[in-house]
């Protein structure tokens, strides 16, 4: 009977998950060497040539990283913050509700939320010209599609530090921390002690695989840089799909290099770590 | 006397945890303290220890007032009733905590370590983490972790409170010969009769947040409240007399 019931679910696992992505990345794989494609001739590396040889995909990919690592840094350390200066206040119902309503929060809402408040037309802007701390609207800081993509950063702590703060919250709980913390005192050590040495590498060590799944997550955003990022260098979700629907059909496979280039680089991460996770779990 | 407990009272609302506590202690002894659950025992450990603040009351310490002081600062250490070791740290690493926290020497700290596990029979376990070891074994390392940094005084909070019949056998030898041989202050709660008898060179019983400290365990035998005598009475009653159960 268990046979059975593992056997019906591997089988769901490949027709749903397993199929369709097979599917769709041979798909976009044939149409990278120009093997299928509407005015693609036949098989060529020309399109893989064009990508390599432009520095568009590198740059967006730096990019996209750096913000995705700023993101991600930033979150979790509010979090942790937050967490062991304040975790005591989270049993007032309004505080709790005020941090966890992000969660529900769609990423397109959050991005637009960022626009309406940050952009050089938008509600700090007013404000502030309200106050006559500015004169003119292109005084306020370019704060939303600019080129340090501090809207992008702002709305990704907004839509991860919640996250992050219930998962530490947890963390601390089950793992006894406070009871650590407590005993750590006794044998000597103080504060900062006791945060660097025993609250932190815990909190972290059990955090890791989300961190760097949400660092992926935030690498392939879509909607947040469309609404808030710039126009060169893009992301690289944008950027990809900016390719795909292109006018030219002829530069359409350059989109499929890049996004099979993507999916080689994300899979190939996600493996790695948890085939790692996979391998201490074993040791254990 | 080394520990001088006086006139400790605490509160939480309107409950009185702990009343009137007035004992003291000679140096390298073990004070065996006898309670049920719920009867301030633990808020009396964690009060000396410096974990939780008293209301009224001194704690002099081989002739020092520490009722003021940071529990980090007192030297005394706090073991709970599970083992609590550091969940990120190995073995070796787990039981070096104390002396890296104290910023000693890494020569001293591989050989102080590497001597206590020894001592422990746990050489070959340096490397594990924590949730590779027995039940016995994590406790070893949480007294190690505790004894490595000489504290003047231990607590122990119902240590084998968690450990089968047979481990717990072990490791109160194992306790007993440890704090001989680093010649040990310590109070020992336990709400384990035989375990209070054995393990104490004085003993008292805890009850309603009132300690009761006996002049000899003759003393504490006969005294009906502690239960030792409904104890006797019990295997009394289930052979019978005369009979030979060998």
């Amino acid at each position: 009977m268990k046979n059975k019931e593992k056997h019906i679910g591997f089988i769901l696992f490949v027709v749903f998950a397993v199929l369709p992505f097979t599917l769709a990345f041979g798909y976009a794989l044939l149409y990278s060497f120009g093997v299928i494609g509407i005015v693609n001739e036949g098989f060529t590396l020309k399109f893989w040539k064009e990508v390599f040889t432009s520095s568009t995909l590198g740059v967006s990919f730096i990019y996209s990283s750096v913000i995705a690592l700023i993101g991600v840094i930033l979150s979790v350390s509010l979090a942790l913050w937050i967490v062991l200066k304040y975790r005591e206040s989270f049993g007032n119902k309004y505080l709790s509700f005020i941090i966890y309503m992000p969660l529900a929060v769609p990423g397109i809402v959050s991005a637009f939320f960022t626009y309406q408040l940050f952009a050089q037309s938008g509600f700090f802007a007013r404000l502030s010209y309200q106050l006559n701390w500015i004169e003119t609207a292109q005084q306020f800081p370019d704060l939303v599609n600019d080129n340090w993509a501090i809207g992008i950063i702002i709305t990704f702590i907004s839509l991860l530090t919640p996250f992050f703060i219930l998962l530490y919250l947890n963390i601390y709980k089950d793992e006894r921390i406070e009871e650590l913390s407590q005993l750590s005192r006794a044998l000597g050590a103080n504060k900062k002690q006791i945060a660097l040495k025993v609250s932190l590498p815990i909190m972290l060590k059990k955090s890791w695989v989300l961190i760097v799944l949400y660092f992926i997550f935030l690498l392939g955003a879509y909607e947040v840089p469309l609404i808030l990022g710039q126009e060169s260098p893009q992301m690289l979700s944008v950027l990809i799909l900016r390719e795909l629907k292109q006018f030219d059909l002829t530069k359409i496979s350059e989109g499929y290099v890049m996004a099979v280039l993507y999916t080689v680089v994300i899979m190939s991460a996600t493996v790695f770590i948890f085939s790692r996770k996979k391998l201490r779990n074993n040791a254990y | 006397m080394f520990l001088e407990i006086q006139y400790i009272n605490k509160s939480f609302g309107k409950e009185q945890i702990v009343k009137d506590l007035n004992f003291s202690l000679a140096p390298h002894k073990t004070l065996s303290i006898l309670g049920k659950s719920g009867c301030g025992k633990t808020s009396m450990l964690k009060i000396i220890g410096g974990l939780l603040k008293a209301d009224s009351g001194n704690i002099i310490l081989d002739g020092n007032d520490i009722s003021e002081l940071e529990a980090e600062k007192r030297n005394i250490v706090y073991l709970y009733q599970e083992d609590l070791l550091f969940p990120h740290l190995n073995v070796f690493e787990n039981i070096a905590f104390g002396l890296r926290i104290k910023k000693q020497k890494e020569a001293h700290i591989q050989s102080k370590v590497k001597e206590m596990l020894e001592l422990l029979e746990l050489e070959d376990q340096g490397q594990k983490m924590p949730h590779q070891l027995s039940g016995g074994q994590r406790q070893r390392v949480s007294f190690g972790r505790a004894i490595i940094i000489n504290p003047a005084l231990l607590l122990l909070d119902e240590p084998f409170g968690s450990l089968d019949a047979g481990t717990r056998q072990r490791m109160q030898q194992l306790f007993k010969d440890i704090a001989h041989k680093f010649k040990i202050t310590s109070l020992f709660v336990t709400h384990d009769l035989k375990e209070a008898i054995l393990m104490g060179d004085e003993i008292a019983f805890m009850q309603s947040g009132k300690l009761k400290l006996y002049k000899n365990k003759e003393e504490f035998i006969a005294d009906p409240s502690t239960g030792v005598q409904n104890e006797i009475g019990f295997w009394e009653n289930l052979i019978p007399k005369g009979q030979n159960i060998i």
